[in-house]
């Protein structure tokens, strides 16, 4: 945690005053990998639809706390980009193929925070702060039968963030393959 | 489980075409009926409940994704819709099955038999609300019991119990009537 | 006889009363369509009602893509929270 904090730190110092726009994370490069997977997302919201799903959320779920904490997760943010795939099979993409997206987190402005890296996967996660705030955030988690890029831009609390994952999907459900058990 | 449909996938149009929501209509008016008659015992309000039903299909074609999910939906909605019904209706008090007379000796010459199947009825719509729906996903639209839960958005454990604890009541009842082994 | 075949047999699908699926789409016609007697001020009251339907078309589609945003944003951060979580649970693991 220490470390993390020391990293930002020094991201914060070391980051340059560039324009926005030019520091907005492109997801490039990875067309031809949906029709090679079994399951993919491919979700882009810019800030019009998330001002639009953080009303939806909101209503859609007046009397709990888990719709209040996502309006307020949504409301600093500005862009959401997510590919995400699922392959049956190992070596449906190769390292070069993030690479295009690597360059643009090389640029000033963005810092890797944590780095996680075996013979046959890698999680990054990068930031760019400014005015000592989060501006940005990616992911790029390579496993060898998942790979996900995430790029989010405007202001987010990781550690709200990282509370999500118990929250679900309001509305009816869509059916999927796998099925309740007890 | 998959319905081939009009189409495998619903044309956004549809809610402008009259024609083709009718055919919609026809292809699914037969479960949604049986569902809510099977339920309510009273054919006339098990109409009013399933043109309700459809009149919000109307309304939520559009952001329905495929045939699958309308079929999911219609079955989610009605079930939903009736259990809803039932408990707000409290027009009669929701005996258990133990306190329902013991139907009338039937004439027992064959599967074939008319009678045995009203009572079988009789019985089914006595049943407590969340195993009446359960029973009629069963046996009407021989659903197994993982696509119940999904259905209903249930533990399979809970559906299974369900299915036991109605057909032992349902057995026990029967038995007592003279001449009716099964 | 055997009690599940009886319970199917006694459980099998029926319609509803003839015409049923015209009857529905009638009535969700009915819902959206413009009003056929005119009171005095055709122009007036025509145009109001365009620019109700308009509105409320307007605001329907609107509902629906919010709908289908807020999915699409609670999917995406739940990603999201996985990912980090995920990372940072390796770095644990790997200093520990």
């Amino acid at each position: 945690m220490r470390r993390i904090l020391l990293i930002t730190f020094i991201a914060v110092c070391a980051s340059s005053r560039l324009p926005a726009q030019l520091l907005q994370l492109r997801i490039t490069g990875l067309d031809g990998l949906a029709s090679k997977a079994t399951e993919s997302a491919d979700i882009t919201l810019d800030s019009n639809l998330l001002q639009m799903a953080a009303g939806f959320l909101a209503g859609a779920d007046k009397e709990s706390k888990d719709g209040e904490t996502l309006k307020q997760l949504l409301a600093g943010l500005k862009a959401i980009t997510v590919r995400s795939f699922k392959f049956k099979e190992t070596g449906q993409y190769r390292r070069e193929d993030l690479e295009p997206i690597r360059a643009q987190l090389r640029s000033p402005g963005w810092s890797k925070i944590i780095s996680s890296q075996t013979k046959e996967e890698s999680s990054e996660i990068y930031t760019r702060i400014e005015q000592g705030k989060v501006a940005g955030f990616a992911i790029i988690a390579a496993e060898p039968r998942e790979l996900t890029i995430v790029a989010i831009e405007g202001s987010i609390n990781l550690n709200d963030l990282s509370k999500l994952k118990a929250l679900g999907v309001p509305s009816i459900p869509v059916p999927d393959k796998k099925g309740k058990q007890e | 489980m998959f319905t081939q449909g009009i189409a495998g996938a619903i044309p956004k149009v549809m809610t402008d075409d009259p024609e083709r929501f009718e055919e919609l209509v026809r292809e699914h008016q037969a479960m949604v009926f049986s569902m809510a008659c099977r339920y309510l015992r009273n054919r006339a309000l098990a109409e009013e409940i399933a043109q309700d039903v459809f009149l919000q299909l109307y309304r939520k074609l559009p952001s329905l994704e495929s045939s699958e999910h309308v079929l999911h939906w219609l079955r989610w909605v009605t079930a939903h819709r009736l259990i809803d019904h039932s408990r707000q209706e409290k027009r009669r008090p929701q005996s258990p099955l133990e306190d329902v007379p013991e139907p009338a000796a039937a004439d027992s010459t064959g599967s074939a038999d008319p009678l045995l199947s009203e009572m079988l009825r009789d019985l089914v719509a006595s049943l407590p609300e969340n195993a009446r729906v359960v029973m009629i996903l069963r046996y009407q639209e021989d659903l197994d019991p993982m696509d119940i839960a999904r259905a209903l958005d249930m533990p399979i454990a809970t559906v299974k119990s369900h299915l036991q604890r109605s057909l032992a009541l349902l057995r026990e009842k029967l038995s007592r009537t003279k001449g009716v082994g099964l | 006889m055997n009690l599940e075949d009886e319970l199917r047999a006694a459980l099998r699908r029926e319609d509803p009363s003839l015409g049923f699926a015209k009857r529905v789409v009638a009535r969700a016609q009915s819902r959206r369509a413009p009003r056929k007697t005119m009171p005095r001020f055709i122009w007036a009251v025509a145009i109001a009602a365009m620019l109700v339907i308009g509105l409320t078309a307007t605001y329907e589609v609107r509902q629906m893509k919010a709908e289908r945003a807020g999915r699409d944003a609670v999917l995406a951060l739940r990603i999201a929270a996985d990912k980090l979580n995920s990372a940072r649970e390796k770095v644990v693991r790997r200093e520990n």
